[in-house]
């Protein structure tokens, strides 16, 4: 069975009991081909079941980050360590296109991560089902990707990554590429399923607004190589909507995110 | 209004070869192009002895000789004006003029057709017809002699491919025979150490001329003088190059190296026999008979390559 | 209704064309072995519409079995380029090979070694029409989206789940692209092959035909031959064409325009 967004807001997990694993990372160093480091000893440590956004300007290497704490990449120096869950951590993705697969429809879209790991067709569509309904696409499972508007793929991509109940889930400016509207209500999509879920989530994002909507933490980058250049707790109320989003509050803390964002020469 | 001009200029353009050997008088006589339907081989000896020996020259001619290969289109090329002689086989030219072409012969070089089929002595045929029986026979597509033969012989149990040009596939497949020129392919064979024996077509009943010099008949009716110096000019040097070759063979030798000087004499010597006939002994080297013509007409509308025999008066001219 | 006029316009060109050809014929009294009019072509393919259909149906056989083969050992040959870029360096260059050697030039060596027969000339197609495959196919597959091949190692798909998932898949445009020309090539490669390799009594095919009747002046025939040789070129690209839509018309882009055009 299906739990929808609870409407009072309260969570199915308590922060402490959270899924989510503990991302640690030392002195990490990932260096391009002309020599060029794009992150130089970088220390980051983020607590399990948090929601953490990742701020910097483009190019300074928040995304090649990302990816080293994905496996998507490998590191010349230092080290990636996911600690929590007892099992091999797992850990989900979701790009800043959906990058759906334009011959499948939604619900084999969703279901492709489970696909990929040996799960049979009954049980791996019954999870994207689910899935897709926490999104709120349960109409759409029949549909083609090329039927659908640019906010809806990228609803599809978020039902994927978390198709296999990840206890990391990675996102890369998903939303970069969206109208304000779809933006915010995704957003606040995102963070409702997060509090649901309790699992950690790694926002990345070069938007102050966004950072400080979703996180309650936001890590600052400074210009290429990446250095942390601050690391703030946003002291906003847990519940977010539309009005806070003009609260003095809200302000306050975008501004500090402001004024470290350009310390670090952005 | 473009259009009209560009179709006048193609016009021209066509015509112009012919314009210009037509008007030209050069202090060596009239100037005229003989184009040959292959290579420059033995059975073109006689014309390239009348050019050099200077025979085409006294008798006020100035012949350009160009040499063709596989395709080269004779007919079209008198027919059109590109040249003014040019040499086919008799039932090229019958065909021709069935399909609008208007040429005349007027010389004709091979009495007997040295057209053959090329089969391994090791298979032990006594008759062409062992030789359709079975295996493969290279012949080219179309070719009037092979309907002739299929016509005879009724199925052939051999399958027919294509004629490529060489006797590649004869060294390899005992089992292979092909078309050939008495003259050229079965020599080649046997100088590779292959058993070639050769079943002339001329022996099945049919025997047309080959080696027939064509001219467009409006040209012919304009130019005579041209045409009777030509034909004398061929017969003398015909008469001088199957007495002795070796110096024209050199010549030719220089023009078409693919073939050997050993290889050009002793083609050389098997054309002689060839060009025998007794009307050529009575009215001399490459002339031709109605008769012949006429049986030739009436063979091919049999085969359907032409739809009726064709009047021999229309074509057969008297020479002037 | 619209497929009739959208049929319209090429049809009325074909009807302009005809008609200035015929009248320019006769009006310049060109030789019938020079440039037959379309009505001496008409009457030539309706007196042998026997054997010109029989014709047609040899090198169909072939430029099918041709075009089967180049479809086949195409798309295989990219996967295996695809899987390792050092072994698609080394052997790309000689794929380009097949493209450019003239197929007149090896034709004989081909009947050396198969013999004369439906062998030689589905070799010949086989040899002609390859190369569009394998370059449109390879294409194909390296043009997968870095992202999704992230996506698929980040769930720890095997090769082969990739290859089938994804790589075949996205490659399946391009792959149709190449069989469209591929097609048309496989046609010219039967008849060229026919030219030296096709039998010439009652199972040549239309290669042979043309080489027949230019032998014999019969312009009018091989006009009609060639115009055959066309429209089996035509018919195998449509089926292409057709497959290629049902295929793709779901979810590709380019034949769903056509899908709304109708």
């Amino acid at each position: 069975m299906v739990a929808t967004e609870p409407s009072t807001g309260a969570p199915l997990h308590a922060v402490g009991d959270a899924r989510g694993v503990r991302v640690h990372v030392e002195h990490l160093r990932r260096v391009f081909a002309m020599g060029m480091p794009v992150i130089d000893g970088l220390d980051l440590d983020i607590a399990a079941g948090s929601f953490v956004a990742l701020l910097g300007p483009s190019g300074c290497g928040k995304s090649t980050l990302l990816r080293l704490v994905a496996g998507l990449d490998r590191p010349d120096g230092g080290t990636v360590t996911l600690e929590g869950a007892p099992r091999h951590a797992r850990v989900a993705f979701v790009f800043q296109d959906a990058h759906l697969l334009p011959w499948r429809n939604v619900l084999e879209n969703a279901a492709l991560p489970l696909e990929l790991s040996g799960v049979d067709g009954a049980a791996r569509r019954g999870e994207a089902r689910r899935a897709l309904a926490d999104v709120g696409l349960a109409e759409a499972m029949g549909k083609l990707p090329h039927e659908l508007s640019g906010g809806m793929r990228m609803r599809v991509s978020l039902a994927r990554a978390l198709v296999t109940r990840p206890d990391l889930l990675l996102l890369d400016e998903p939303f970069a590429a969206l109208d304000e509207m779809t933006r915010q209500r995704l957003d606040d999509q995102l963070r409702a399923l997060w509090v649901r879920l309790g699992l950690t989530v790694i926002f990345v994002t070069h938007s102050v607004d966004e950072a400080a909507y979703l996180a309650e933490r936001a890590v600052v980058f400074s210009a290429r190589p990446a250095r942390v250049v601050g690391d703030l707790a946003l002291d906003l109320p847990r519940e977010r909507n539309a009005a806070l989003r003009t609260d003095a509050a809200f302000a306050k803390e975008a501004r500090a995110l402001r004024d470290a964002l350009e310390r670090g020469g952005a | 209004m473009r259009l009209p001009g560009l179709l006048v200029f193609c016009a021209l353009l066509g015509a112009a070869p012919g314009c210009a050997k037509k008007g030209q008088n050069s202090p060596a006589g009239a100037s005229v192009v003989l184009v040959l339907d292959w290579v420059p081989e033995p059975e073109f000896g006689g014309f390239y002895a009348a050019r050099e020996t200077g025979g085409f020259a006294r008798h006020g001619l100035t012949v350009e000789i160009r040499g063709g290969g596989a395709g080269v289109p004779v007919v079209q090329m008198v027919a059109g004006g590109q040249a003014q002689f040019g040499i086919a086989g008799a039932d090229e030219v019958l065909t021709a003029r069935a399909r609008g072409a208007d040429v005349v012969p007027i010389f004709a070089t091979f009495q007997t057709s040295p057209q053959g089929i090329m089969a391994h002595a090791a298979r032990g045929y006594r008759t062409l017809g062992d030789v359709l029986k079975s295996g493969t026979l290279a012949i080219e597509p179309g070719l009037p002699y092979a309907l002739f033969l299929k016509k005879k012989y009724g199925a052939l149990g051999a399958r027919i491919v294509p004629y490529d040009g060489g006797v590649a596939r004869f060294m390899v497949d005992p089992t292979f025979a092909q078309q050939c020129f008495v003259t050229a392919e079965p020599l080649a064979a046997r100088k590779k150490g292959g058993d070639p024996q050769v079943f002339l077509v001329a022996d099945e009943g049919y025997d047309p001329y080959t080696g027939v010099v064509i001219v467009k008949r409006t040209w012919l009716a304009e130019h005579p003088e041209q045409v009777k110096a030509f034909v004398l000019a061929a017969r003398e040097g015909w008469t001088a190059y199957l007495a002795d070759p070796s110096a024209t063979n050199l010549v030719m030798h220089k023009l078409n190296p693919a073939m050997d000087a050993e290889t050009f004499a002793s083609a050389a010597a098997a054309e002689e026999q060839l060009t025998r006939s007794e009307d050529a002994k009575a009215h001399g080297l490459g002339s031709m008979t109605r008769e012949r013509w006429e049986t030739l007409g009436v063979q091919l509308a049999e085969v359907g390559v032409v739809d009726r025999a064709p009047a021999v008066g229309d074509y057969f001219l008297p020479l002037p | 209704m619209r497929v009739l006029r959208s049929l319209m316009p090429p049809v009325l060109a074909l009807v302009v064309i005809v008609a200035v050809w015929e009248a320019l014929v006769r009006v310049l009294d060109v030789p019938l072995y020079l440039l037959p009019p379309p009505s001496a072509i008409a009457r030539a393919a309706a007196t042998g519409l026997g054997d010109l259909a029989l014709a047609a149906s040899v090198t169909a056989r072939a430029a099918l079995y041709g075009f089967l083969l180049s479809a086949v050992i195409g798309t295989l040959s990219a996967i295996v380029l695809s899987a390792s870029r050092v072994l698609e360096r080394a052997l790309y260059p000689y794929t380009v090979f097949l493209q450019t050697v003239p197929i007149v030039a090896i034709a004989p060596l081909l009947v050396l070694w198969f013999g004369a027969g439906m062998r030689a000339v589905t070799v010949s197609a086989f040899i002609v029409s390859v190369f569009p495959v394998i370059a449109n196919a390879l294409a194909g597959i390296r043009s997968v989206e870095p992202a999704l091949r992230d996506l698929f190692r980040l769930y720890g798909a095997s090769r082969f789940a990739t290859l089938t998932k994804l790589e075949m898949p996205s490659a399946l445009p391009s792959l149709v692209t190449g069989l469209r020309v591929a097609a048309g090539l496989a046609v010219i490669g039967a008849i060229v092959g026919e030219f030296v390799a096709g039998f010439s009594d009652s199972g040549g095919g239309l290669g042979i035909l043309i080489l027949s009747s230019y032998r014999q002046l019969r312009t009018d025939l091989l006009f009609a031959a060639v115009f055959f040789a066309s429209m089996l070129g035509l018919l195998l690209f449509g089926l292409v064409n057709l497959t290629g839509y049902f295929l793709l018309s779901r979810w590709h882009p380019s034949a769903r325009e056509t899908r709304a055009a109708h």
